[in-house]
């Protein structure tokens, strides 16, 4: 009887020591979970992501929307970001220093493209008149391969991406263009945009303000989905963004009923 | 200076020694006096987050007391003018009594705009030469020239006249009458000023227009006797100063000319602005009629017209007019419907909708009307008492006896 | 990138003077928040100290009195500027200072100096108070888009990041988004027109929104932006070239510096509310209570005329963020712009973004008849 008891305690006593062991353990892993780095994205929410980190005294990387997840601030315009490479024509932009921020990191799939299919070695080209063909296993980025949302069926997927060497694209006359640099494919048929852009008038930029100051420059594809540019009936070229809230209402107002439909007298 | 200094001590001897009445009516002010220190002390300490205001509507009721009360305070003009410039023999008599009037006024203005500043700790930015005082600039510097200068004027003169009455002396007619004139000029100026400060914002459009100073002065010089006659009024049958009728008739008659023209400048501001109403008249339309749903302040301006429409009809009959059982009492709604007009009619709806087109409502919270009321008992506490030792005077009562 | 004048200022403590006595001010200034006073036992030095309580003269008790008085003040200023309490020392002193552009440059850094040690103890965080003047050949001038804008009001909110307003219940934006809907023509509206003996003398599509709407809308919230029917335009302190506000200030508190930025000294102003009275744009904000400013949302790279934290009965609206922009950044609603509607730059430079503006597209200002002269364009593609 004694022995018994004795043998059930140390039982007992092996099984909470275990039961605590593993009760740590999922704190520790739960609160390095909860311990998460905040991800808000700085433009195309899915497609632009940045994690929040301290980078200096008091200064973070980035301040987040807590509504949208939208980026709001940069600490630190220039972080993560390499230089813009060459421009292809003489631009007559202003001269100062230009970064722009490696697409590449946001795209998942990039490592493996290009050799992930055919073992990397392609097929010999296919005739002028063959149909093109649906590739399943792209549905996740393109919403409808078939039904190409830009250019409104003029455009295919071929014509933006170097058939033989998918990691990159390609421009008329059959150079490679690296993803990082987007806006030498786009302005091959976007040339006023391009212009625009090369101008700073069009798209965005943060850093210094000074013509001649360092800024960094955001691509095209930080702002445009390039597979569903049409957004369907709205044909905008952006998508749709959830706003931040409304200012609160002043004292005396209980509602803001009064202004909605507004029109004439 | 023995003089000077015994003329102060039985002025104010004189003064605080009353009847149960005078002790019940100052004890009934103190009243207010009490929650205004209450609501004073909350505005100081926690900043004007006590009050309704918002930075839509930023100009409330302090402000809307204040452009009254120099109206009121400009009023005292109509009791002077016609004592001196047209030797009326009955305004004559109790001219200082327009004069304490006035004081009392102008420091209610004063007290008001001290509520109305955001930090009064920071008055002394405004002195010049330690501060700064952008003059000829900005209006506000305009009107605080014109204020202080008023009140410095009929405390010179009120109490110059009426130590002399005191003394038995007779009157430096080389030093007071100048005194007098100058202060007949700046009362009009004062009202003005006041106006300007108001109308020369196109950022208001409700305020921005010429008429606003003659609108304010014809108001002013409505309600400035108004009280005046509520005053007398009281004056004759709780003192042995017995005021004289063709005083209280004239008083009545500038009333009611004064008032026409009001009513004829605010019929023509009707008319111009709802011919072909524009955005510009949008604070207008709010006042008179709501904007979808926002009916605030439609009661307040109906009041105040059917009051002013109503005591001017009523005081045009000459059998009601010179009925001085009858008269203070319109005096009084007509009083009261001017103050709404200034105030809910005028201030507030100059600020809604904002300049880019947001409507929104105010109103004051209790710590505002507790300041609001306490600001007025003050001021009703300072024309009691220099209102008392002026008659005092006025009557012999207080007089200088020489040894 | 350009690092900012900085401000000359003693770091941590000053040894006190008075060492074996605390005098601890405590008490509750109306106008200036806390400040401590308690024990009550001053450090005399003077001479009648040495003198014996009985043998005292009248004389020497009234010059022991007068003593008392004077030390008492002094002491009381030296141990006001030498206790812990960063918030007493540095309001005392703050609240004598003079208006910032008359001071000298040594009156600055000290101005400076003070602000930091006060925001850095209430923040709990190292807090800098920049000075730097405005560049010789800048001239700010901002564009936007209104082709572009979305209404995403992330402008509002970034410029709320950057420029520590107060936050909560009385929570401060100095950008407000106007949605204007257009509204349509149609035939249906024809017959809801005002009729008299001669037709339809009002057209019905004057009742209800047609082409554009005449009020914008400030308190919209849809699920998703831009909104079908609408485009949006925000509105902020629009830098006059003549700026109203300016001229109404009666202790010229708020001013239009070189490089064309309308400041408020806020430790300067009165908050007679002048000012926002004036402004055509409402651009200008009021602090009606003391600031609400939570610690970690508190941005510690401040300017004296520009993001450092305001006290309540002052003004405060716009500045171009001149704690960024005369280091040589962007202001933070450009940054945040997702679409790039908002461009800024050195009017007087050619090259900048702002002058491409300008120059090629077609641009407007709000209430133009009003000869405010804004530098803030709006312009479309």
């Amino acid at each position: 009887m004694q022995a018994n008891k004795q043998t059930v305690v140390s039982m007992l006593v092996k099984l909470s020591g275990i039961l605590v062991a593993l009760c740590a353990l999922m704190i520790s892993v739960s609160s390095v979970a909860l311990a998460e780095d905040k991800v808000c994205f700085e433009s195309r929410e899915g497609a632009s992501k940045v994690t929040q980190k301290d980078i200096g005294e008091e200064l973070k990387n980035v301040e987040c929307s807590d509504t949208t997840g939208a980026v709001l601030w940069w600490g630190d315009p220039y972080d993560g970001t390499q230089p813009m490479g060459d421009m292809p024509i003489e631009a007559d932009y202003a001269h100062g220093e230009a970064v722009v921020k490696a697409r590449t990191g946001q795209l998942n799939l990039y490592p493996v493209c290009g050799v992930a299919c055919h073992n990397g070695a392609f097929p010999p080209p296919v005739e002028a008149d063959t149909p093109p063909r649906k590739l399943t296993m792209h549905m996740d980025l393109v919403p409808d391969s078939l039904n190409l949302q830009h250019g409104n069926g003029g455009i295919w997927c071929l014509d933006c991406h170097d058939a033989k060497t998918r990691n990159k694209f390609v421009d008329n006359a059959g150079n490679l263009i690296d993803f990082n640099q987007p806006q030498k494919l786009c302005g091959k048929c976007h040339g006023q945009v391009y212009r625009g852009w090369r101008d700073g008038i069009h798209g965005k930029r943060i850093g210094e303000w000074a013509a001649t100051g360092k800024k960094r420059w955001f691509v095209c594809t930080e702002c445009h989905n390039p597979h569903d540019v049409q957004q369907g009936e709205r044909k905008s070229g952006f998508a749709q963004l959830t706003p931040e809230p409304a200012p609160r209402l002043p004292k005396g107002m209980e509602n803001a009923d009064h202004e909605r439909h507004g029109g004439g007298h | 200076m023995k003089k000077l200094m015994s003329f102060v001590v039985d002025y104010w001897v004189y003064v605080l020694k009353g009847g149960p009445k005078f002790y019940a009516w100052l004890g009934f002010l103190c009243i207010f006096v009490v929650t205004w220190t209450y609501g004073n002390f909350m505005q100081l300490s926690d900043g004007m987050i006590v009050t309704g205001l918002t930075d839509q509507v930023s100009w409330g009721l302090y402000l809307a007391n204040f452009v009254f009360l120099v109206g009121v305070a400009a009023g005292a003009v109509t009791v002077v003018f016609p004592a001196y410039v047209y030797k009326h023999e009955a305004l004559h008599e109790v001219a200082v009594l327009g004069e304490m009037l006035a004081i009392s006024a102008v420091i209610m203005c004063m007290l008001f705009v001290l509520n109305h500043m955001g930090r009064p700790d920071r008055l002394w930015h405004m002195i010049p030469l330690i501060g700064i005082y952008n003059w000829p600039g900005s209006m506000l510097t305009w009107d605080v020239i014109a204020l202080c200068g008023y009140l410095v004027l009929n405390i010179i003169g009120g109490f110059y006249y009426l130590y002399k009455k005191y003394t038995q002396e007779p009157l430096a007619k080389g030093f007071y009458l100048p005194v007098i004139y100058i202060a007949i000029v700046w009362a009009l100026s004062i009202h003005t000023v006041t106006a300007f400060l108001i109308n020369t914002m196109p950022a208001r459009p409700m305020w921005h227009h010429g008429m606003m100073p003659i609108r304010f002065i014809s108001t002013a010089f409505a309600a400035g006797p108004a009280l005046i006659i509520i005053v007398f009024t009281i004056v004759r049958n709780n003192t042995k100063l017995w005021i004289k009728d063709e005083a209280i008739d004239l008083l009545s008659q500038i009333v009611v000319w004064c008032l026409g023209i009001a009513l004829f400048l605010t019929f023509s501001e009707v008319v111009t602005e709802f011919y072909h109403p524009t955005e510009h008249s949008l604070g207008l339309q709010y006042l008179i009629f709501g904007h979808h749903g926002l009916n605030a302040l439609v009661p307040w301006f109906w009041f105040s017209i059917i009051a002013m429409i109503g005591s001017f009809i009523l005081l045009l009959i000459p059998s009601i007019r010179k009925d001085f059982g009858k008269l203070p009492y319109i005096c009084a709604v007509l009083f009261l419907g001017i103050w709404v007009e200034k105030g809910m009619g005028l201030l507030i709806p100059g600020s809604i909708p904002t300049p880019i087109g947001e409507f929104t409502q105010y109103s004051p919270t209790l710590i505002e009307i507790f300041n609001c009321l306490g600001n007025w008992a003050i001021g009703f506490i300072v024309l009691t008492l220099l209102l008392k030792g002026a008659i005092g005077v006025l009557l012999g009562e207080v007089k200088y006896a020489s040894e | 990138m350009v690092i900012g004048r900085k401000c000359a200022h003693e770091t941590g403590t000053e040894a006190s003077t008075l060492a074996h006595e605390q005098f601890r001010i405590r008490g509750k200034s109306l106008w200036q928040g806390d400040f401590e006073v308690t024990d009550r036992k001053l450090p005399i030095e003077s001479e009648d100290e040495k003198v014996k309580p009985d043998s005292m003269s009248r004389r020497s008790f009234v010059k022991k009195v007068g003593d008392v008085s004077t030390t008492s003040l002094l002491g009381t200023a030296a141990l006001m500027t030498n206790t812990d309490e960063a918030q007493a020392n540095t309001e005392w002193a703050e609240w004598f200072q003079g208006n910032y552009r008359l001071m000298s440059q040594e009156e600055k850094d000290e101005a400076c100096a003070r602000l930091e040690r006060r925001y850095s103890a209430e923040y709990d965080k190292k807090v800098t108070v920049d000075s730097t003047p405005a560049q010789e050949g800048v001239l700010f001038g901002y564009a936007l888009n209104i082709q572009k804008c979305i209404g995403c009001r992330r402008c509002a909110k970034a410029c709320v990041e950057e420029n520590n307003q107060s936050r909560g219940d009385q929570e401060i934006e100095w950008i407000r988004v106007l949605k204007m809907e257009k509204g349509d023509f149609s035939a249906s509206k024809m017959s809801d027109g005002y009729p008299d003996s001669y037709g339809i003398q009002v057209g019905g599509n004057a009742y209800s929104a047609s082409g554009v709407v005449l009020e914008g809308e400030h308190y919209y919230e849809p699920e998703k932006v831009p909104e079908e029917d609408s485009f949006y335009m925000p509105i902020a302190c629009m830098q006059c070239e003549k700026p109203p506000c300016v001229k109404v200030c009666p202790v010229r508190t708020t001013y239009r510096d070189p490089d064309g930025v309308v400041v408020v000294d806020y430790n300067w102003c009165i908050g007679c509310r002048m000012c926002i009275g004036a402004c055509p744009y409402w651009a200008r904000r009021f602090n009606w209570g003391e600031p609400k400013l939570p610690k970690e949302s508190m941005n510690p790279k401040t300017h004296y005329l520009g993001n450092r934290p305001r006290m309540k009965g002052v003004v405060e609206k716009c500045t171009f963020c001149v704690q960024r922009t005369r280091n040589g950044r962007y202001p933070a609603c450009v940054e945040v712009c997702p679409v790039g509607a908002r461009k800024f730059g050195n009017l007087l430079d050619p090259d900048s973004e702002v002058r491409r503006v300008l120059a090629t597209k077609k641009v407007f200002r709000l209430k133009a008849e009003l000869n405010t002269y804004p530098k803030f364009f709006y312009y479309m593609d």
